[in-house]
């Protein structure tokens, strides 16, 4: 597989309702914003990635419709609907795209405008035999399964809340951010409205209307164009069976971004996570969610990561940042979470990343997670690994 | 300006041979069929067209229930509890309704209330209750 680089990227402020902009020009915010940063003209561009969860707004064919605004009219263009995965299997597309020497310019673009639709409805429409009538919902699901990663682990409330405090401080730095809250306490988080016992109105991630943009680039492109390309070091992504009641104790075990990470370190050369890399931007739609990520992707034993949150090993000066832009908890508009983990990531790479730049990153880790379905690990690096 | 509006979706979806077999038994006989999958010989249920660990078929008919544990729960304040169970004699767990449990606690006995009318599909169980307490 040939060297792949991402030279540019962009977002949108994402806010909860963004009326001022129809869907196609949030993503011409957006793709304007990375082929600027990237100093490559619209016409250049050889190919274009979409993410976006259609069903989230009501409206089918947004490659058709949206694609206009990144610029897709009469090149290659598609869409990824993985869910919460949706934007870093994008971007893990236009990598592969890229990598097998299709293409030199790939504009990756995800985009989500949870305002215009319902959501909760699109999350309505899964299985219809098994789900439907009975099962509670994401939240629902996601709260059973933090009910047994409680209980084998002993994380505590006041742990998860320390990581939703930590999200939303991070946001404050990052003028991108849907939920800037500088002020956030470990209180208030606890004395927000209980959703789905023990997730709190304050442990969830938003629903948000905003778009991201990268541009991926051939090695030699990448070296023509870039004076510090974000070079993708490995990329891996993983899927699962389809019946919650079937995967077993789904947050302890967490096999997918388990056996993604593993993969992904060994190609990028990671053997310990914590200490090897710079940064991570993971995809955490819960604060629970990060203290189990913790623990699958190897930044600490099982049943350790509630000590991490506590020591301020992954605040911002501490050993590992994670999440320095304020994460999924912070912004989320679905098809776009993904994209931004990858381009906050690369950012940093980058070294641009302004009031939330962690001073000298080269190794970055990139996460998506996509219901229980899916998981994705990105490593991006400040050097071309050996391919 | 901002366009508004709403959409019905109607359907039709085709339950496929082991639910199909698993309604017809809920609804005439309030009697709950898992099925052994063809590859790794566990029993699924609910029972899939496919075996989620191995990827076989869903095989033989097994009865399943009506007791079963308590594996995970959470309360949702305007929408009830919600739980995972393992009915006995399946090797998953089913995503369902709790009824009538006033204390869940992981670990505890349940058992299937059947619903009164019944139509052919999950929605034959109510929900699962503390074993002991009827109504």
């Amino acid at each position: 597989m040939s060297a792949v680089a991402i030279i540019g990227t962009g977002q949108t402020r994402h806010a909860s309702r963004r009326d001022d902009v129809s869907q196609p020009e949030l993503v011409r915010e957006a793709a304007e914003a990375a082929l600027a940063d990237a100093a490559v003209g619209p016409d250049e561009v050889d190919a274009v990635l979409l993410a976006n969860m259609e069903l989230f707004e009501g409206r089918a064919l947004p490659e058709l419709w949206a694609g206009a605004g990144a610029f897709a009219a009469g090149k290659p263009c598609m869409k990824v609907a993985t869910g919460g995965t949706s934007g870093t299997s994008g971007c893990i597309a236009a990598f592969h795209q890229v990598a097998a020497g299709l293409f030199d310019l790939v504009l990756v673009v995800g985009f989500e405008k949870h305002s215009e639709g319902h959501s909760q409805t699109g999350m309505a429409l899964t299985d219809p035999f098994w789900d439907r009538a009975v099962a509670s919902g994401a939240l629902g699901n996601f709260a059973l399964s933090i009910s047994q990663y409680v209980a084998e682990r002993g994380a505590t409330a006041e742990q998860a809340a320390l990581v939703a405090v930590k999200a939303r401080r991070n946001a404050a730095r990052n003028p991108h951010a849907h939920l800037r809250m500088g002020d956030l306490t470990v209180e208030e988080v606890l004395s927000s409205r209980m959703l789905a016992d023990p997730v709190r109105l304050l442990d969830m991630c938003p629903q948000s209307d905003g778009a991201c943009a990268i541009v991926v680039a051939s090695a030699a492109a990448a070296r023509r164009r870039s004076r510090r390309p974000a070079w993708v070091l490995a990329a891996e992504t993983r899927h699962e069976q389809p019946y919650i009641g079937d995967i077993d104790r789904r947050l302890v075990t967490m096999r997918t971004l388990r056996d993604a990470a593993r993969v992904a370190y060994r190609r990028a050369g990671i053997g310990d996570p914590l200490t090897d890399l710079d940064v991570a931007e993971i995809y955490e739609p819960v604060s629970y969610a990060e203290l189990a990520w913790y623990e699958a992707l190897g930044f600490c034993a099982d049943g350790d990561a509630g000590r991490l949150v506590e020591e301020g090993v992954t605040g911002m000066e501490g050993e590992l940042p994670v999440n320095p832009s304020g994460g999924v908890l912070s912004s989320n508009p679905v098809g776009a979470s993904g994209v931004i983990r990858v381009a906050e990531a690369a950012l940093q790479i980058h070294g641009r990343g302004g009031e939330r730049q962690v001073e000298g990153a080269r190794l970055a880790l990139a996460t998506g997670y996509g219901v229980y379905a899916w998981a994705d690990a990105v490593v991006l690096g400040a050097e071309a690994g050996a391919t | 300006m901002i366009v508004e509006g709403r959409v019905q979706i109607p359907f039709r979806y085709a339950a496929g041979a082991a639910a199909s077999r698993f309604g017809a038994a809920l609804r005439d006989e309030r009697r709950i069929l898992g099925a052994r999958c063809t590859g790794c010989d566990r029993v699924l249920c609910p029972p899939g067209p496919f075996c989620g660990s191995c990827g076989g078929a869903a095989g033989a008919a097994v009865e399943v229930g009506p007791g079963a544990t308590l594996l995970a729960w959470t309360e949702l304040p305007d929408r009830g509890a919600f739980a995972l169970v393992r009915l006995d004699g399946a090797d998953g767990a089913l995503a369902h309704r709790l009824v009538d449990v006033p204390e869940p606690r992981v670990g505890m006995r349940l058992r299937a209330r059947f619903a009164p009318e019944r139509g052919g599909d999950i929605r034959d169980i109510e929900g699962f209750g503390a074993e002991g307490i009827e109504r």
